[in-house]
Protein backbone atom coordinates (compact mmCIF):
# COMPACT_ATOMS: atom_id res chain seq x y z
CA UNK A 1 0.00 0.00 0.00
CA UNK A 2 2.98 2.16 0.44
CA UNK A 3 4.66 1.47 -2.13
CA UNK A 4 1.75 2.01 -4.59
CA UNK A 5 1.24 5.64 -2.97
CA UNK A 6 5.21 6.30 -3.30
CA UNK A 7 5.06 5.25 -6.97
CA UNK A 8 1.90 7.57 -7.02
CA UNK A 9 3.18 10.71 -5.59
CA UNK A 10 6.79 10.48 -6.96
CA UNK A 11 4.48 9.69 -10.35
CA UNK A 12 2.38 12.90 -9.92
CA UNK A 13 5.32 14.78 -8.71
CA UNK A 14 7.78 13.93 -11.67
CA UNK A 15 4.54 14.42 -13.99
CA UNK A 16 4.26 18.26 -12.99
CA UNK A 17 8.01 18.90 -14.01
CA UNK A 18 7.40 16.92 -16.98
CA UNK A 19 4.50 18.75 -17.90
CA UNK A 20 6.16 22.35 -17.04
CA UNK A 21 9.06 21.49 -18.88
CA UNK A 22 6.41 20.19 -22.11
CA UNK A 23 4.84 22.84 -21.90
CA UNK A 24 7.39 25.30 -22.18
CA UNK A 25 8.49 23.27 -25.05
CA UNK A 26 4.54 23.04 -26.76
CA UNK A 27 5.25 26.82 -26.71
CA UNK A 28 8.60 27.47 -28.56
CA UNK A 29 7.16 24.31 -31.20
CA UNK A 30 3.46 24.97 -31.28
CA UNK A 31 3.18 28.73 -31.34
CA UNK A 32 7.01 29.89 -32.32
CA UNK A 33 7.35 26.65 -34.48
CA UNK A 34 11.43 26.47 -32.97
CA UNK A 35 11.94 22.70 -32.58
CA UNK A 36 13.90 23.56 -29.26
CA UNK A 37 16.34 20.46 -29.52
CA UNK A 38 18.29 22.56 -26.57
CA UNK A 39 15.19 23.21 -24.43
CA UNK A 40 16.42 20.96 -22.30
CA UNK A 41 19.96 22.34 -21.66
CA UNK A 42 18.21 25.47 -19.80
CA UNK A 43 16.93 23.24 -17.05
CA UNK A 44 20.55 22.38 -16.38
CA UNK A 45 20.89 26.01 -16.38
CA UNK A 46 17.84 26.77 -14.20
CA UNK A 47 19.56 24.09 -11.91
CA UNK A 48 22.93 24.91 -12.12
CA UNK A 49 22.24 28.40 -11.50
CA UNK A 50 19.86 27.53 -8.10
CA UNK A 51 23.04 25.61 -7.18
CA UNK A 52 25.66 27.92 -7.17
CA UNK A 53 23.59 31.10 -5.64
CA UNK A 54 22.94 28.55 -2.61
CA UNK A 55 26.63 27.78 -2.28
CA UNK A 56 27.83 31.39 -2.97
CA UNK A 57 25.26 33.36 -1.03
CA UNK A 58 23.34 30.78 0.57
CA UNK A 59 20.18 31.53 -1.15
CA UNK A 60 16.92 29.26 -0.37
CA UNK A 61 16.79 27.43 -3.75
CA UNK A 62 12.71 28.35 -3.70
CA UNK A 63 13.76 31.68 -3.47
CA UNK A 64 15.96 31.16 -6.65
CA UNK A 65 13.27 30.03 -8.76
CA UNK A 66 12.00 33.52 -8.84
CA UNK A 67 15.26 34.60 -10.22
CA UNK A 68 16.05 31.78 -12.46
CA UNK A 69 12.60 31.53 -14.10
CA UNK A 70 13.17 35.58 -15.45
CA UNK A 71 16.81 34.82 -16.03
CA UNK A 72 16.24 32.24 -18.33
CA UNK A 73 12.71 33.84 -19.63
CA UNK A 74 15.17 36.95 -21.05
CA UNK A 75 17.88 34.57 -22.59
CA UNK A 76 14.92 33.69 -24.30
CA UNK A 77 13.73 36.75 -25.50
CA UNK A 78 17.02 37.74 -26.41
CA UNK A 79 17.96 34.51 -28.24
CA UNK A 80 14.60 34.64 -30.30
CA UNK A 81 14.95 38.09 -31.39
CA UNK A 82 18.75 37.93 -32.66
CA UNK A 83 19.10 34.11 -33.88
CA UNK A 84 15.74 32.97 -34.57
CA UNK A 85 13.65 35.94 -35.36
CA UNK A 86 16.55 36.61 -38.34
CA UNK A 87 16.44 33.08 -39.37
CA UNK A 88 12.17 33.36 -39.76
CA UNK A 89 12.69 36.78 -41.74
CA UNK A 90 15.59 34.91 -44.12
CA UNK A 91 12.67 31.29 -44.68
CA UNK A 92 10.70 31.59 -47.66
CA UNK A 93 8.33 29.36 -45.71
CA UNK A 94 7.52 28.18 -42.12
CA UNK A 95 8.41 24.53 -42.81
CA UNK A 96 11.99 25.80 -44.04
CA UNK A 97 12.01 27.65 -40.89
CA UNK A 98 11.21 24.31 -38.67
CA UNK A 99 14.28 22.91 -40.19
CA UNK A 100 16.47 25.99 -39.60
CA UNK A 101 15.34 26.43 -36.17
CA UNK A 102 16.23 22.86 -35.47
CA UNK A 103 19.87 22.81 -36.88
CA UNK A 104 20.04 25.97 -34.86
CA UNK A 105 19.41 24.93 -31.60
CA UNK A 106 21.38 21.78 -32.13
CA UNK A 107 24.14 24.28 -31.82
CA UNK A 108 22.78 25.88 -29.06
CA UNK A 109 22.79 22.92 -27.19
CA UNK A 110 26.33 22.56 -27.93
CA UNK A 111 26.88 26.26 -27.16
CA UNK A 112 25.18 25.97 -23.79
CA UNK A 113 26.36 22.80 -23.03
CA UNK A 114 30.06 23.72 -22.90
CA UNK A 115 29.85 27.21 -21.34
CA UNK A 116 28.25 25.14 -18.28
CA UNK A 117 30.84 22.91 -18.30
CA UNK A 118 33.70 25.78 -18.32
CA UNK A 119 31.61 27.10 -15.51
CA UNK A 120 30.82 24.63 -13.28
CA UNK A 121 32.72 21.60 -14.48
CA UNK A 122 31.01 17.78 -15.51
CA UNK A 123 31.31 16.51 -12.36
CA UNK A 124 27.84 15.15 -10.44
CA UNK A 125 26.54 18.27 -7.77
CA UNK A 126 23.93 18.25 -5.69
CA UNK A 127 22.93 19.67 -1.87
CA UNK A 128 20.42 18.51 0.67
CA UNK A 129 17.75 20.33 0.87
CA UNK A 130 14.18 19.61 2.98
CA UNK A 131 14.68 16.07 2.91
CA UNK A 132 13.71 14.94 6.35
CA UNK A 133 10.70 13.34 6.10
CA UNK A 134 7.03 14.28 6.92
CA UNK A 135 6.63 12.09 10.41
CA UNK A 136 3.57 10.40 9.89
CA UNK A 137 3.91 9.41 5.61
CA UNK A 138 7.88 8.66 5.48
CA UNK A 139 7.45 11.09 2.52
CA UNK A 140 10.30 13.45 2.05
CA UNK A 141 9.30 17.20 2.62
CA UNK A 142 11.40 18.75 -0.42
CA UNK A 143 9.33 16.37 -2.76
CA UNK A 144 5.95 17.67 -1.13
CA UNK A 145 7.05 21.29 -1.35
CA UNK A 146 8.37 20.45 -5.25
CA UNK A 147 4.97 19.01 -6.08
CA UNK A 148 2.93 21.72 -3.92
CA UNK A 149 5.09 24.36 -5.91
CA UNK A 150 4.62 22.66 -9.62
CA UNK A 151 0.56 22.84 -8.89
CA UNK A 152 0.74 26.11 -8.13
CA UNK A 153 2.99 27.14 -11.33
CA UNK A 154 0.66 24.94 -13.48
CA UNK A 155 -2.61 26.54 -12.21
CA UNK A 156 -1.36 30.06 -12.60
CA UNK A 157 -0.39 29.18 -16.14
CA UNK A 158 -3.21 27.73 -17.11
CA UNK A 159 -5.10 31.24 -16.02
CA UNK A 160 -2.60 33.14 -17.65
CA UNK A 161 -3.49 31.28 -20.86
CA UNK A 162 -7.03 31.11 -20.36
CA UNK A 163 -7.71 34.54 -18.93
CA UNK A 164 -5.38 37.57 -19.94
CA UNK A 165 -5.41 39.97 -22.76
CA UNK A 166 -1.69 38.10 -23.81
CA UNK A 167 -2.78 34.48 -23.07
CA UNK A 168 -5.66 34.96 -25.09
CA UNK A 169 -3.16 36.28 -28.32
CA UNK A 170 -0.86 33.86 -27.67
CA UNK A 171 -3.61 31.03 -27.89
CA UNK A 172 -5.25 32.73 -31.04
CA UNK A 173 -1.56 33.27 -32.64
CA UNK A 174 -1.07 29.22 -31.79
CA UNK A 175 -4.49 28.50 -34.33
CA UNK A 176 -3.28 31.27 -36.83
CA UNK A 177 -0.44 34.08 -36.86
CA UNK A 178 -1.80 35.34 -39.64
CA UNK A 179 -5.19 35.73 -38.28
CA UNK A 180 -4.28 37.11 -34.91
CA UNK A 181 -2.23 39.70 -36.66
CA UNK A 182 -5.23 40.82 -38.29
CA UNK A 183 -6.50 41.26 -34.72
CA UNK A 184 -3.72 43.77 -33.82
CA UNK A 185 -1.12 41.35 -32.46
CA UNK A 186 2.77 42.24 -32.74
CA UNK A 187 2.99 38.61 -34.22
CA UNK A 188 7.19 39.30 -33.74
CA UNK A 189 6.52 40.41 -30.39
CA UNK A 190 4.33 37.30 -29.18
CA UNK A 191 6.22 34.43 -30.55
CA UNK A 192 9.28 35.94 -28.58
CA UNK A 193 7.70 35.67 -25.50
CA UNK A 194 6.33 32.33 -25.94
CA UNK A 195 10.04 31.60 -26.99
CA UNK A 196 11.20 33.16 -23.94
CA UNK A 197 8.18 31.65 -21.51
CA UNK A 198 9.40 28.23 -22.72
CA UNK A 199 13.12 28.10 -21.31
CA UNK A 200 11.52 30.41 -18.55
CA UNK A 201 9.33 27.11 -17.68
CA UNK A 202 12.38 24.94 -18.08
CA UNK A 203 14.43 26.98 -15.75
CA UNK A 204 12.24 27.19 -13.16
CA UNK A 205 12.12 23.05 -13.22
CA UNK A 206 15.67 23.52 -13.62
CA UNK A 207 15.49 24.67 -10.30
CA UNK A 208 13.14 22.15 -8.77
CA UNK A 209 15.04 19.40 -9.85
CA UNK A 210 18.09 20.56 -8.33
CA UNK A 211 16.27 20.18 -4.89
CA UNK A 212 15.40 16.20 -5.60
CA UNK A 213 18.11 15.06 -7.57
CA UNK A 214 21.96 15.24 -8.26
CA UNK A 215 22.73 17.40 -11.10
CA UNK A 216 25.28 17.52 -13.70
CA UNK A 217 25.81 19.89 -16.70
CA UNK A 218 25.15 16.91 -19.19
CA UNK A 219 21.13 16.20 -18.27
CA UNK A 220 19.97 18.84 -20.54
CA UNK A 221 19.01 15.99 -23.05
CA UNK A 222 17.23 13.32 -21.41
CA UNK A 223 14.58 15.88 -20.28
CA UNK A 224 14.59 17.12 -23.99
CA UNK A 225 13.44 13.67 -25.25
CA UNK A 226 10.97 13.73 -22.58
CA UNK A 227 9.70 16.73 -23.33
CA UNK A 228 9.30 15.82 -26.85
CA UNK A 229 7.65 12.10 -26.37
CA UNK A 230 5.48 14.60 -23.99
CA UNK A 231 4.69 17.14 -26.69
CA UNK A 232 3.85 13.96 -28.94
CA UNK A 233 1.33 12.33 -26.31
CA UNK A 234 -0.30 15.29 -25.69
CA UNK A 235 -0.41 16.30 -29.59
CA UNK A 236 1.59 18.97 -30.71
CA UNK A 237 0.77 22.51 -30.18
CA UNK A 238 -1.47 21.62 -27.41
CA UNK A 239 -0.96 23.33 -24.19
CA UNK A 240 -3.83 21.29 -22.45
CA UNK A 241 -2.09 18.09 -24.13
CA UNK A 242 1.21 18.74 -22.73
CA UNK A 243 0.37 18.97 -19.43
CA UNK A 244 -1.67 16.01 -19.50
CA UNK A 245 0.90 13.93 -21.41
CA UNK A 246 3.44 15.72 -19.17
CA UNK A 247 1.35 13.75 -15.44
CA UNK A 248 0.94 10.57 -17.74
CA UNK A 249 4.59 10.26 -18.32
CA UNK A 250 5.61 10.92 -14.74
CA UNK A 251 3.16 7.98 -13.91
CA UNK A 252 4.82 5.81 -16.01
CA UNK A 253 8.15 7.23 -14.99
CA UNK A 254 7.63 6.43 -11.77
CA UNK A 255 6.23 2.67 -11.65
CA UNK A 256 8.78 1.51 -14.09
CA UNK A 257 11.56 2.84 -11.94
CA UNK A 258 9.80 1.22 -8.87
CA UNK A 259 10.15 -2.23 -10.87
CA UNK A 260 13.06 -1.92 -13.31
CA UNK A 261 14.89 1.82 -12.83
CA UNK A 262 17.43 0.50 -15.73
CA UNK A 263 14.12 0.18 -18.31
CA UNK A 264 12.45 3.74 -17.53
CA UNK A 265 13.87 5.36 -20.62
CA UNK A 266 13.09 2.41 -22.79
CA UNK A 267 9.85 2.72 -21.78
CA UNK A 268 9.60 6.49 -22.75
CA UNK A 269 10.55 5.36 -26.19
CA UNK A 270 8.39 2.59 -26.45
CA UNK A 271 5.54 4.79 -25.68
CA UNK A 272 6.92 6.82 -28.16
CA UNK A 273 6.62 4.89 -30.88
CA UNK A 274 3.77 3.46 -29.94
CA UNK A 275 2.21 6.54 -30.25
CA UNK A 276 3.10 7.67 -33.69
CA UNK A 277 1.94 4.07 -35.22
CA UNK A 278 -1.09 3.96 -33.44
CA UNK A 279 -2.08 7.69 -32.83
CA UNK A 280 0.14 10.26 -34.36
CA UNK A 281 -1.95 13.00 -33.65
CA UNK A 282 -1.59 12.66 -29.49
CA UNK A 283 -4.54 12.74 -27.03
CA UNK A 284 -5.60 16.64 -27.48
CA UNK A 285 -4.45 16.35 -31.48
CA UNK A 286 -6.61 17.16 -34.10
CA UNK B 1 -10.06 57.80 -46.66
CA UNK B 2 -8.02 54.87 -48.47
CA UNK B 3 -6.16 55.91 -51.45
CA UNK B 4 -4.42 53.00 -53.36
CA UNK B 5 -2.51 54.08 -56.29
CA UNK B 6 -0.63 51.62 -58.86
CA UNK B 7 -0.21 48.68 -57.08
CA UNK B 8 1.63 45.85 -57.95
CA UNK B 9 2.05 42.83 -56.04
CA UNK B 10 3.33 39.13 -56.55
CA UNK B 11 3.91 35.78 -55.16
CA UNK B 12 7.29 34.64 -55.68
CA UNK B 13 7.73 35.02 -59.22
CA UNK B 14 4.12 35.15 -60.20
CA UNK B 15 2.63 38.29 -60.94
CA UNK B 16 -0.80 39.08 -59.42
CA UNK B 17 -1.68 42.61 -59.25
CA UNK B 18 -0.48 45.28 -61.78
CA UNK B 19 -1.23 48.86 -61.49
CA UNK B 20 -3.74 48.43 -59.52
CA UNK B 21 -5.95 51.78 -58.35
CA UNK B 22 -8.74 52.12 -55.85
CA UNK B 23 -9.70 55.27 -53.96
CA UNK B 24 -12.98 54.83 -51.10
CA UNK B 25 -13.99 58.10 -49.84
CA UNK B 26 -15.03 58.51 -46.12
CA UNK B 27 -18.66 57.36 -45.40
CA UNK B 28 -18.76 54.98 -48.74
CA UNK B 29 -19.49 51.39 -49.45
CA UNK B 30 -17.62 50.75 -52.21
CA UNK B 31 -17.09 46.85 -53.76
CA UNK B 32 -14.42 45.75 -55.58
CA UNK B 33 -16.14 42.46 -57.46
CA UNK B 34 -14.61 40.29 -59.87
CA UNK B 35 -13.56 36.36 -60.62
CA UNK B 36 -11.80 33.60 -58.94
CA UNK B 37 -7.76 34.25 -59.00
CA UNK B 38 -8.37 37.95 -60.39
CA UNK B 39 -6.17 39.01 -56.94
CA UNK B 40 -8.90 40.80 -55.30
CA UNK B 41 -8.17 39.06 -51.96
CA UNK B 42 -3.80 39.88 -52.85
CA UNK B 43 -4.94 43.31 -52.93
CA UNK B 44 -6.54 43.16 -49.22
CA UNK B 45 -3.83 41.68 -47.91
CA UNK B 46 -1.61 43.98 -49.49
CA UNK B 47 -3.37 47.03 -48.02
CA UNK B 48 -3.61 44.85 -44.18
CA UNK B 49 0.26 44.54 -44.53
CA UNK B 50 -0.31 40.59 -44.24
CA UNK B 51 1.75 40.50 -47.77
CA UNK B 52 4.22 43.42 -48.98
CA UNK B 53 3.30 44.77 -52.50
CA UNK B 54 5.91 44.95 -55.27
CA UNK B 55 5.45 48.78 -55.67
CA UNK B 56 2.71 51.66 -55.71
CA UNK B 57 1.53 53.37 -52.54
CA UNK B 58 -1.13 52.89 -50.14
CA UNK B 59 -2.21 55.81 -48.24
CA UNK B 60 -4.74 55.32 -45.26
CA UNK B 61 -6.48 58.77 -43.95
CA UNK B 62 -3.74 60.89 -45.82
CA UNK B 63 -0.99 58.47 -43.93
CA UNK B 64 1.26 56.80 -46.27
CA UNK B 65 0.68 53.27 -44.90
CA UNK B 66 2.58 50.42 -47.24
CA UNK B 67 5.35 48.51 -45.64
CA UNK B 68 3.25 48.68 -42.01
CA UNK B 69 2.90 45.82 -40.27
CA UNK B 70 -0.80 44.79 -39.75
CA UNK B 71 -0.96 45.18 -35.64
CA UNK B 72 -0.31 49.05 -37.04
CA UNK B 73 -2.72 49.21 -39.59
CA UNK B 74 -5.50 47.43 -36.89
CA UNK B 75 -4.45 50.40 -34.40
CA UNK B 76 -5.07 52.99 -37.05
CA UNK B 77 -8.65 52.27 -37.52
CA UNK B 78 -8.44 50.10 -40.57
CA UNK B 79 -10.06 46.48 -40.12
CA UNK B 80 -9.24 43.54 -42.22
CA UNK B 81 -12.03 40.86 -42.19
CA UNK B 82 -10.36 38.06 -43.60
CA UNK B 83 -12.09 35.21 -46.22
CA UNK B 84 -12.99 32.46 -45.62
CA UNK B 85 -14.01 33.47 -41.49
CA UNK B 86 -11.01 32.52 -39.92
CA UNK B 87 -12.43 32.59 -36.55
CA UNK B 88 -10.20 30.88 -33.52
CA UNK B 89 -12.17 27.20 -33.32
CA UNK B 90 -10.64 26.13 -30.71
CA UNK B 91 -11.80 29.55 -28.43
CA UNK B 92 -15.12 30.76 -27.31
CA UNK B 93 -17.58 33.30 -29.15
CA UNK B 94 -16.71 35.63 -26.44
CA UNK B 95 -12.79 34.83 -26.73
CA UNK B 96 -13.05 35.60 -30.65
CA UNK B 97 -14.86 38.81 -30.07
CA UNK B 98 -12.25 39.93 -27.18
CA UNK B 99 -9.21 39.25 -29.77
CA UNK B 100 -11.09 41.16 -31.73
CA UNK B 101 -10.20 44.12 -29.37
CA UNK B 102 -7.11 43.09 -29.24
CA UNK B 103 -5.11 47.16 -29.80
CA UNK B 104 -5.11 48.89 -26.29
CA UNK B 105 -7.74 51.45 -26.91
CA UNK B 106 -10.45 49.11 -28.21
CA UNK B 107 -9.49 46.73 -25.04
CA UNK B 108 -10.55 49.61 -22.79
CA UNK B 109 -13.86 49.20 -24.12
CA UNK B 110 -14.52 45.64 -25.13
CA UNK B 111 -17.44 45.19 -22.92
CA UNK B 112 -19.58 47.76 -24.25
CA UNK B 113 -18.31 47.08 -27.71
CA UNK B 114 -19.53 43.40 -27.68
CA UNK B 115 -22.85 44.69 -26.13
CA UNK B 116 -23.20 46.70 -29.57
CA UNK B 117 -21.59 43.54 -31.69
CA UNK B 118 -24.38 40.92 -29.41
CA UNK B 119 -27.45 43.48 -30.70
CA UNK B 120 -26.11 43.78 -34.33
CA UNK B 121 -25.85 40.00 -34.30
CA UNK B 122 -28.22 38.60 -31.57
CA UNK B 123 -26.82 34.86 -32.42
CA UNK B 124 -23.51 35.12 -31.39
CA UNK B 125 -25.48 36.58 -28.01
CA UNK B 126 -26.90 33.30 -27.37
CA UNK B 127 -24.23 30.97 -28.44
CA UNK B 128 -21.12 33.47 -26.33
CA UNK B 129 -19.64 30.75 -24.08
CA UNK B 130 -19.40 28.05 -27.23
CA UNK B 131 -16.36 26.77 -28.91
CA UNK B 132 -16.29 28.89 -32.30
CA UNK B 133 -16.03 25.57 -34.07
CA UNK B 134 -19.46 24.16 -33.25
CA UNK B 135 -20.94 27.40 -34.92
CA UNK B 136 -22.41 27.04 -38.33
CA UNK B 137 -20.88 28.79 -41.52
CA UNK B 138 -23.59 31.59 -41.47
CA UNK B 139 -22.61 32.21 -37.56
CA UNK B 140 -18.83 31.94 -38.10
CA UNK B 141 -19.38 34.14 -40.65
CA UNK B 142 -21.18 36.66 -38.16
CA UNK B 143 -18.74 36.48 -35.38
CA UNK B 144 -15.68 36.63 -38.34
CA UNK B 145 -17.59 40.04 -38.92
CA UNK B 146 -18.48 40.65 -35.05
CA UNK B 147 -14.70 40.49 -34.35
CA UNK B 148 -13.73 42.72 -36.78
CA UNK B 149 -15.86 45.34 -35.44
CA UNK B 150 -14.71 44.86 -32.21
CA UNK B 151 -11.45 47.02 -32.93
CA UNK B 152 -13.15 50.24 -33.34
CA UNK B 153 -12.80 50.53 -36.88
CA UNK B 154 -13.55 53.52 -39.10
CA UNK B 155 -13.48 51.00 -42.18
CA UNK B 156 -13.95 47.79 -42.67
CA UNK B 157 -12.49 45.59 -45.72
CA UNK B 158 -14.91 42.61 -45.83
CA UNK B 159 -13.31 39.72 -47.80
CA UNK B 160 -16.44 37.27 -49.54
CA UNK B 161 -18.58 37.69 -46.58
CA UNK B 162 -21.47 35.49 -48.93
CA UNK B 163 -18.81 32.74 -49.97
CA UNK B 164 -20.45 29.00 -49.24
CA UNK B 165 -23.79 29.90 -47.64
CA UNK B 166 -27.13 29.40 -48.27
CA UNK B 167 -28.99 32.16 -49.97
CA UNK B 168 -30.94 32.99 -46.88
CA UNK B 169 -28.09 33.68 -44.81
CA UNK B 170 -26.59 35.72 -47.88
CA UNK B 171 -29.45 37.54 -47.27
CA UNK B 172 -28.64 38.15 -43.57
CA UNK B 173 -24.97 39.16 -44.20
CA UNK B 174 -25.75 41.34 -46.78
CA UNK B 175 -28.85 43.35 -44.57
CA UNK B 176 -25.66 43.28 -41.95
CA UNK B 177 -23.57 45.07 -44.21
CA UNK B 178 -25.76 48.22 -45.25
CA UNK B 179 -26.39 48.47 -41.71
CA UNK B 180 -23.11 48.54 -40.72
CA UNK B 181 -22.65 51.15 -43.33
CA UNK B 182 -25.53 53.07 -41.94
CA UNK B 183 -23.81 53.29 -38.86
CA UNK B 184 -21.05 55.45 -40.22
CA UNK B 185 -18.67 52.95 -40.81
CA UNK B 186 -16.79 52.85 -44.42
CA UNK B 187 -17.00 49.78 -46.32
CA UNK B 188 -14.91 47.95 -48.94
CA UNK B 189 -16.61 44.83 -50.14
CA UNK B 190 -15.01 41.81 -51.89
CA UNK B 191 -17.75 39.85 -53.36
CA UNK B 192 -18.29 37.05 -56.23
CA UNK B 193 -21.61 37.79 -55.66
CA UNK B 194 -21.69 40.80 -58.01
CA UNK B 195 -25.95 40.83 -58.21
CA UNK B 196 -26.68 41.61 -54.65
CA UNK B 197 -23.42 43.63 -54.19
CA UNK B 198 -24.10 45.97 -57.04
CA UNK B 199 -27.42 46.63 -55.05
CA UNK B 200 -26.37 47.56 -51.87
CA UNK B 201 -22.97 49.49 -52.70
CA UNK B 202 -22.44 52.98 -53.94
CA UNK B 203 -19.54 52.61 -56.23
CA UNK B 204 -18.00 49.61 -57.69
CA UNK B 205 -14.36 47.99 -58.88
CA UNK B 206 -14.09 45.21 -61.90
CA UNK B 207 -10.62 43.19 -61.23
CA UNK B 208 -9.58 41.04 -63.87
CA UNK B 209 -6.73 39.11 -64.17
CA UNK B 210 -5.30 41.75 -61.72
CA UNK B 211 -5.89 44.48 -63.51
CA UNK B 212 -8.31 47.13 -63.32
CA UNK B 213 -10.91 47.18 -65.74
CA UNK B 214 -14.06 48.83 -65.12
CA UNK B 215 -14.83 51.19 -62.04
CA UNK B 216 -18.14 53.25 -61.64
CA UNK B 217 -21.30 54.01 -59.84
CA UNK B 218 -22.88 50.64 -58.95
CA UNK B 219 -26.22 51.60 -60.89
CA UNK B 220 -24.45 52.58 -64.22
CA UNK B 221 -22.05 49.08 -63.74
CA UNK B 222 -25.17 46.93 -63.32
CA UNK B 223 -25.97 48.99 -67.13
CA UNK B 224 -23.07 48.07 -68.57
CA UNK B 225 -22.55 45.29 -71.19
CA UNK B 226 -19.25 44.03 -70.47
CA UNK B 227 -20.80 43.42 -66.47
CA UNK B 228 -24.04 42.14 -67.55
CA UNK B 229 -22.45 39.67 -69.74
CA UNK B 230 -19.42 38.39 -67.89
CA UNK B 231 -21.07 38.76 -64.08
CA UNK B 232 -24.62 38.70 -64.30
CA UNK B 233 -25.22 35.87 -67.01
CA UNK B 234 -27.64 38.20 -68.98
Amino acid sequence: MNAFRDIFLTGLLLGGIFALVSVGLSLQYGVARVLNVAHGEFIMVGAFITFWMLGSINLNPLVSLVITGPAVFIMGLILHKTLFRRLMDTSPSLDVFEGKSMLASFGLLYVVQNLARIIWGSDVEGYNFLNSTVTAAQIPLNRLVALGFVIVLGVAFYLFLARTRLGKAIRASAQSPTTAELMGVNIHNVLAICFGLGLGLAGIAGSLLSTLFAIQTSIGLGYTVIAMVVVVLGGLGSITGAMIGGVILGLVSSTVTFFQPSLTMIAYYVIFIVLLLSRPKGIMGK
Amino acid sequence: MLEIDGLSASYGKVQVLWDVSLRVDEGEFVALVGANGAGKTTLLNAVSGVMRPGSGSIAFMGNKVDGFAPNQIVDLGLSHIPESRQVFTDMSVRENLEMGAYPIRAWKSRRNTMKRVFELFPRLEERAGQLARSLSGGEQQMLAMGRGLMSLPKMCMIDEPSNGLAPLVVRDIFRVLKSLHEEGITVLLVEQNVRQTLAVADRAYVLENGHNVLEGPCCDLAQSEHVRKAYLGQ
